[in-house]
């Protein structure tokens, strides 16, 4: 299918709004979000959803880490990935992942340089506030969002209006590597699960892990079941701790009491 | 200076809204500290306003190196606020200030990034799988009406209870992050049984059978392991990854390529297929 330049437009804006979102920790920048956009403004919802969801799992764990680092970006999948899906015959959702990889890598790249290239905002801010320019100050600390934007805006709408040149790109691998990417694609959500698993889970945890597991795969209940079932336990875990923290204190109280009658 | 008290509670009602803009001048100099600035600046605008040299001054003091939780960030500038309107100094409520930087931030950071985030991402994703065309959407309003909800009542506590609140608060947080934590692995376990994609096409063709060129003569391998346990190679796979990270120390691209890798060479020799 092709992209005219108002989708492609729409596609920038749609970017735009999500990178620069990330900043102000709405979460548009994943990639079931980014991808639902690609999808409504492209009119087809199901790939996007596909794409979305696939590049979701895959990527949550690369969001995790201490404030300031940056992971690979969901704009790679999101957006480019969901691109490639929909626009070219022989591209499924997991291999649409595997080969937007190296945009995530890019554009993780570029945030890093943006980032950088911010680091003289303080000082010129100082500046402002010397000669009393607030209007200015506010400028100069609202810079990184507007370069967020910018940027959203030239990945979304170049990825969208060079699909062409990247189609012919596609086309190009074999399709036995394309089906390797399809398989390859499949397995990446391992890494995600595997990634936020190596930070939540404590050895206390593996039971519930062993939980999951064994209602996904023997039980076949579907996700809100199985967090339902983590809910049970989890409710029941913290009114425990509740009654434990209330009666070691109402122990200590009355026997304080006690003692203090004696004392009397 | 004595207390003025001109702030309201829209005045904090906005800051902790503000919060959204934390990170709207993010640099590697001093990461939220520009940020936090500009938060502030509607606030002290009504507290210094009438002296643009005093409001230039704590301006400009503020910006320095910060990096915590934007979710948590309106405890800490309900507090300084309340501060400041009792009329202190900057260098009288900078301690603490920067004291609950890196508490707020371990706090924050846990409770949004690994328990609200991944449930929230799963849970939807799982949905958009199954073809819910508006599960992005409640994704979108599940994280952000829970986010809100955090920081309005951060806000309101950080006015309330000021600096002795904070160790009671880490205790609960905890409490309320483990419960998280068990929604938060079993429904993760659960995913990583059912979305990683593993299917074994490799055949195994008994010869002696073939020779007696009966229709049955092959053994389909994925149907062996489905009978040992279902989903068996998702988990190892996913358990291998884990193993890798957490032992082995190794980084995401190394894992990207080795699955890439695994995935193409497995799929030419035909044992792995879609």
């Amino acid at each position: 299918m092709h992209i005219t330049l108002i989708q492609a437009l729409l596609i920038g804006l749609w970017t735009a709004f999500c990178y620069a979102g990330m900043l102000w920790g709405i979460y548009t920048n994943r990639a079931l979000v980014l991808s639902f956009g690609v999808g409504v403004i492209l009119n087809d919802i199901p790939t996007a959803l596909a794409c979305g969801a696939v590049a979701e799992l895959a990527f949550m764990g690369f969001g995790v880490g201490a404030g300031g680092t940056v992971p690979p970006n969901p704009i790679g999948p999101g957006i480019i990935g969901t691109l490639m899906a929909i626009t070219m015959s022989g591209v499924t959702p997991q291999s649409a992942l595997a080969l937007s990889i190296p945009f995530a890598v890019a554009i993780q790249f570029l945030q890093t340089f943006v980032y950088t290239l911010c680091a003289g905002l303080p000082e010129a801010a100082s500046n402002a506030l010397k000669a009393h320019k607030f209007g200015k100050f506010r400028l100069i600390a609202n810079t990184t969002v507007i370069l967020f934007a910018t940027v959203g805006f030239l990945l979304g709408f170049l990825g969208a209006y060079s699909m062409d040149t990247l189609k012919t790109l596609v086309n190009m691998i074999p399709a036995w590597l394309l089906t390797g990417l399809n398989v390859a694609g499949g397995m990446l959500p391992a890494i995600g699960f595997a990634m936020i698993m190596t930070v939540m889970l404590k050895k206390q945890l593996v039971p519930f892990a062993l939980l999951g597991y064994a209602l996904a795969a023997y039980l076949q209940l579907p996700v809100i079941g199985i967090a339902i079932i983590g809910l049970v336990f989890a409710l029941k875990f913290y009114f425990e701790q509740d009654e434990k923290q209330a009666a070691p204190a109402q122990a200590t109280t009355t026997s304080q009491e006690e003692s203090r009658d004696d004392w009397i | 200076m004595t207390g003025s008290n001109v702030l309201t509670n829209s005045d904090y009602h906005k800051t902790t809204l503000r919060a959204y803009f934390l990170q709207n001048g993010f640099n590697y100099s001093n990461y939220q500290g520009l940020g936090y600035s500009l938060i502030m600046y509607p606030a002290f605008k009504k507290l210094y306003g009438n002296d643009p040299d005093k409001l230039a001054e704590v301006l400009s003091e503020n910006i320095e190196f910060y990096n915590t939780n934007p979710n948590l960030i309106p405890f800490i500038t309900s507090i300084h606020l309340a501060m400041a309107d009792n009329g202190l100094e900057y260098k009288e409520t900078r301690g603490i200030k920067m004291a609950l930087m890196g508490p707020l931030a371990g706090i924050g950071d846990s409770l949004s990034q690994f328990c609200i985030a991944p449930l929230f991402s799963t849970i939807f994703a799982s949905l958009a799988m199954n073809n819910i065309a508006l599960a992005p959407v409640f994704f979108l309003l599940a994280e952000n009406i829970t986010l809100l909800a955090i920081k309005f009542g951060m806000g309101a506590y950080g006015k309330r209870l000021g600096t002795s609140m904070i160790e009671k608060l880490s205790a609960k947080m905890s409490q309320i992050s483990d419960a998280a934590s068990m929604v938060g692995v079993t429904v993760i376990a659960g995913l990583a049984a059912t979305f990683v994609k593993m299917k074994v096409t490799l055949t195994y063709a008994s010869s002696a059978k073939a020779a007696k060129g009966a229709a049955t003569s092959t053994v389909d391998i994925q149907a062996l392991l489905d009978k040992v346990a279902p989903a068996l190679l998702p988990v190892l796979y996913t358990l291998l990854m884990y193993y890798l990270i957490k032992k082995r120390g190794w980084t995401t691209y190394k894992l990207v390529i080795l699955t890439v890798v695994i995935g193409i060479v497995l799929s030419l020799v035909h044992v792995l297929g879609v």
